[in-house]
């Protein structure tokens, strides 16, 4: 999601006052984040990068009050290309697409630069994946020499040089990546050692480093009143799209769009090429869909709001998509914009027919039911991440790790997270010094997942642990507790045998033992955990298996 | 009436009248006790008491340096020391001078100061000083009111000089029962009350005639610690119960997945934002999990070259993760179950689990939260059913008028935001995300049936249903056991 402010005073200058805007966004299907006497901030979906435009939003208000009902021939381009994009085979390797467009008689004045950049620059951020796969860049028309462009790459950074946006003085390629702001928040886009800087020249002077940063030559100010604007990227669909998308802005504001030819090896291309396209649409499965009778409704109207072209075509309807809607794919896009015209409110809930009994998960049920127990023998209940650390899952405990045998996180942002437990009694020794202060018995409990890897593959267990701290708490204790819950699991032919585990006490130590498996661990702890836990009291615990492994029905 | 008044009317209801130390023995109480019971009852009426008052001299602070030695007995020492005599005008205590004079220690003449006799035997320590030792007999405390008595005119001595004071006290000598006290016993029962019931009391029978002695249930009393269920458990079980009243069919599935069930079944494009390490934890073992389902694999490639128009690779799908979503388990459901003969449609499923979050964790963010997931899978299913599902289910849940507006889901189309209005705040609050599933992923899962789906965070929720006292989402993860003894109960 992305958060757009625009002045309040702009929207009113057209028709939009506070009051009706704070009615007619939401409608439109524009969330507001907040909303001053002064700005109104908009949360922009990701599928509407068009909405993070002011010309956008304004046009769509336009359309949805019925100000302006969209034709057809709104967006087509009558004029000739003025101007040729030769395309070097250089940037195939890099960034191999580019489009562009020249805007004439643009009013910049007011705040609508600031909002033109802000919406390139959003564009590009989320659409356009922070400039890996699109970027924007926008030039005074003034300041290039001649009509003939080059889009090429520069397999060393230090060859040509230019003043970067902003900078005082000329830089070489590599160094206005290493030394500008625009350098080092987007230089990743160029990759690693051997990379090849995309740029763009006139017939004398490079006009950008793409996707990184324009030449302070062809600056924009509030007074440029001619647009050159180049679109490069990855995707040839989706510079076409922004490119059209574009378009559509500058002739909805009122200025003139001529369009670019770019060459490249295999062929040349005009951009861009704004057209409604049509979607088809059944009209009866946009009313199954919905649950709304749209035949009853002027569905044409509904589609006007949104900004589409509709028409009756036989006992059909036809819908054509403005060509600044990147997000529309098919059918079902259109039904939804359909029905935010309709109104969510208007829809009448229908409730859903046919009635099937409801099923608890047995196993949720099992741990719901031992809990319980638990609670019955005084312990409390602990709820613990999954995720912890090596040092708190097996080093605190005088445990070895195996690395084959736990699941490891690649890059976590946070420190203390590294891994999947492969035990629960860790986490319970750092609530009980979380309860330090707290009277005294210590009685807690954890049922909970665990997870392990065997033969490289997840394995998820279900595990109890408990833990009791007290001045006298000792071996007979948890002996006492845990042969109550063996009781309660109906274990068959579960034996105590002496065992060794660093995080007891050696001799006050026992696994329990089901047939050949074992099941558990109890003992007394050993005092360097309590230290490396920092508990100061006597401290037992416990810890079983409950299941083995959970196979999903998956 | 107290255990301890009970038990000192009763002794006196035979006695009459009896003195402390006699109670002292007889009531097996401490002195302090029956002193307490006896103001109670008095105040109740129920009791006199016969006090003695009492004389005691106790040391002044003068007094008790004076105990090592008297002022004439130091300005006779010196004296002694100084040959016998010396001149009135080098004495600054003129205390000390006259009570020298006055104990025919020194005699004096013409501003000459002269020990006599008595005042050198004294002086070396030959003979006693009778005021002193009173003084000091005084202090020891032993026998002072006998001293008082004694040696009156010494006593007095010692008050005027302010060495010594004296302190009246207030004795019990004896607490007496009156006809207010016996009434009152009388009306308990005669005194033959139970306290503590035994065994014995029960199956001798001996309570049928005895009664029972009222305690006081403001008293004291010691804490019990209550064992709990954690706060959490108790409200996915409110939420599942929920879920199992509307006729909800409850499912599970793995926390490690691959990308593959966590985005790319989902339509999640895939170079998607959150596809980012920084969003998700991608594993480092296992690094890859494989997809077994060939022939949803497949579809799901199809589905996003033909959607997203960009080479769809299979190594990013096979990428591990920790589950972002617990839509990844409707997912599986969906592929699962939408496209059999003999389930009884419309099926309704649910499902609550762990999902995961590569965030930096403080004060607000969790890395591992809670997610429920509903889906209903059906032939003929509408906005209008989902509409109508969601107005229910966070009906159940205490929230009334709940509305929706327009929102976005790779994964749903239409789609749509449940949310209401917080009077309180002035804010509208959301509660979940669902829409009906785009038909490119039940196509991919292999079927034309419809699915509804709508999921949200169990913590948020708890947050927004204000139950538990709670005021972070923190603050039950710490496992304080503080906290989980005393925290407030479910309410919605």
């Amino acid at each position: 999601m992305a958060v757009v402010g625009f002045e309040i005073k702009d929207f009113e200058s057209l028709g939009y006052t506070k009051g009706r805007l704070a009615e007619l966004l939401p409608a439109v299907g524009l969330e507001v984040e907040g909303m001053t006497d002064a700005e109104v901030r908009t949360n922009v979906t990701p599928n509407r990068p068009d909405l993070l435009d002011f010309i956008g939003v304004l046009r769509l208000l336009d359309s949805f009050t019925g100000k302006s009902v969209p034709n057809e021939g709104r967006y087509t381009i009558k004029n000739q290309p003025v101007m040729n994009i030769e395309v070097a085979k250089e940037v195939k390797e890099v960034r191999p697409f580019i489009a562009g467009l020249v805007v004439k008689n643009v009013d910049l004045s007011g705040n609508t630069l600031k909002y033109l950049i802000s919406f390139t620059d959003k564009f590009a951020d989320t659409y356009g994946r922070r400039r890996a796969k699109l970027a924007i860049g926008l030039h005074n028309l003034d300041a290039i020499e001649g009509s003939e462009l080059v889009y090429g790459a520069a397999a060393g950074g230090e060859e040509q040089h230019f003043v970067p946006l902003n900078s005082a003085k000329q830089m070489s390629f590599s160094e206005a990546v290493r030394s500008t702001e625009k350098g080092r928040t987007y230089g990743y886009t160029l990759g690693g050692a051997g990379t090849r800087y995309p740029f763009l020249k006139d017939s004398k002077k490079v006009l950008a480093l793409i996707p990184i940063i324009n030449s302070e030559a062809t600056r924009v100010t509030e007074k440029t009143r001619e647009l050159f604007v180049d679109i490069t990227g990855t995707s040839r669909g989706t510079i076409d799209n922004a490119a059209n998308l574009l378009a559509c802005s500058f002739m909805y504001s009122g200025a003139e769009v001529y369009p670019v030819t770019v060459e490249y090896k295999n062929g040349a291309e005009v951009t861009p090429k704004p057209a409604y396209r049509e979607v088809k649409v059944s009209l009866r499965n946009a009313e199954r869909t919905l649950g709304v009778e749209l035949g009853r409704h002027n569905v044409i109207g509904l589609a006007n709001k949104m900004g589409y072209v509709a028409a009756k075509y036989g006992g059909n309807v036809q819908f054509f998509v403005p060509p600044y809607r990147v997000d529309v794919l098919n059918d079902q896009d259109v039904i939804e914009d359909l029905a935010i015209s309709f109104g969510y409110d208007n829809i009448v809930a229908a409730p859903v027919s046919g009635y099937v009994d409801g099923l608890a998960d047995e196993l949720t049920e099992e741990e719901n039911d031992m809990a319980v127990f638990m609670i019955g023998i005084g312990y409390t209940e602990a709820i613990n991440s999954s995720l912890t650390n090596e040092k708190v899952n097996f080093e605190n405990m005088r445990r070895k790790a195996s690395a084959d045998k736990y699941i490891s996180i690649a890059d976590s942002k946070t420190l203390s997270v590294s891994m999947l437990r492969t035990a629960l009694l860790p986490a319970l020794m750092q609530n009980l010094r979380e309860s330090m202060n707290e009277r005294m018995p210590h009685r807690m409990f954890e049922i909970g997942r665990v997870y392990g890897l065997e033969d490289k593959r997840p394995r998820e267990a279900i595990h109890i642990a408990l833990v009791s701290e007290h001045a006298r708490a000792n071996f007979a204790e948890i002996r006492s507790a845990v042969d109550e819950i063996l009781k309660y699991t109906e274990m068959k032919d579960v034996e105590f045998k002496e065992a060794r585990d660093e995080a007891f006490i050696a001799g006050r130590c026992a696994s329990v033992v089901a047939g050949d498996n074992v099941v558990g661990v109890l003992g007394e702890m050993h005092p360097e955990v309590l230290e490396r836990f920092g508990l100061e009291e006597p401290t037992v615990g416990a810890e079983l298996t409950i299941v083995k492994e959970i196979k999903y029905e998956v | 009436m107290h255990e301890y008044e009970l038990k000192l009317l009763s002794l006196l209801k035979e006695k009459n009248s009896a003195g402390l130390d006699y109670l002292e023995k007889n009531l097996g109480m401490g002195r302090d006790a029956i002193m307490w019971a006896a103001e109670s009852l008095m105040g109740k009426n129920a009791v006199s008491i016969e006090r003695v008052i009492s004389k005691n001299v106790e040391l002044s602070a003068e007094g008790k340096t004076d105990l090592e030695g008297f002022p004439e007995e130091a300005l006779i020492g010196e004296l002694y020391k100084a040959g016998g005599h010396g001149k009135v005008s080098g004495i600054k205590n003129q205390v000390s001078l006259s009570w020298a004079k006055r104990n025919g220690w020194i005699s004096i003449d013409k501003g000459e100061v002269r020990l006599t006799g008595a005042g050198k035997d004294v002086a070396a320590g030959k003979g006693s000083y009778g005021l002193r030792e009173l003084l000091v007999g005084l202090s020891s405390g032993k026998g002072g009111q006998n001293l008082l008595s004694r040696d009156k005119e010494g006593v007095e001595t010692l008050i005027r000089r302010g060495l010594v004071e004296v302190k009246e006290r207030s004795m019990v000598k004896s607490v007496s029962i009156t006809e207010a006290g016996r009434e009152m016993l009388e009306a308990l029962g005669g005194g033959n009350e139970i306290g503590a019931l035994s065994k014995e009391i029960i199956k001798s029978g001996s309570w049928k005639s005895a009664g029972f002695r009222p305690y006081d249930i403001n008293a004291e009393v010691d804490r019990t610690f209550p064992a709990r269920l954690h706060p959490v458990r108790e409200f996915i079980n409110f939420v599942r119960h929920k879920w199992l009243e509307m006729g909800f069919i409850e499912v599970s599935g793995p926390i490690v997945e691959s990308s593959f069930w966590n985005f790319d079944a989902l339509f999640s494009p895939q170079d998607h934002p959150t596809r980012e390490m920084q969003d998700t934890f991608f594993l480092s073992n296992p690094r890859e999990i494989s997809i077994e389902d060939l022939e949803a694999l497949e579809r799901v490639r199809k589905m996003h070259t033909a959607g997203w128009k960009e080479v769809w690779m299979e190594g990013l799908a096979k990428q591990a993760v920790l589950r972002t979503h617990t839509t990844s388990v409707s997912a599986h459901f969906i592929r699962k179950l939408s496209n059999t003969l003999n389930e009884n449609y419309p099926l309704r499923l649910f499902s609550v689990g762990s999902v995961f979050r590569n965030e930096s964790i403080d004060y607000k963010h969790l890395a591992e939260l809670h997610q429920y997931d509903g889906i209903i899978i059906g032939n003929n299913l509408t906005l209008a059913n989902l509409i109508d599902t969601l107005k229910k289910f966070y009906g159940k849940l205490g929230f009334d008028n709940v509305k929706l507006r327009p929102s976005y889901f790779p994964f749903t189309e239409p789609s749509l935001e449940a949310f209401y209005y917080d009077e309180e705040h002035g804010d509208t609050i959301e509660l979940t995300g669902g829409g009906i599933i785009r038909k490119e992923i039940t196509k991919a899962m292999g079927t034309d049936r419809t699915v509804l789906a709508w999921g949200g965070g169990i913590e948020r929720l708890m947050i927004n249903s204000m139950v538990f006292g709670l005021d972070s989402i923190q603050t039950p993860y710490k496992n304080n056991l503080g906290w989980l003894r005393a925290r407030k109960n479910l309410k919605v």
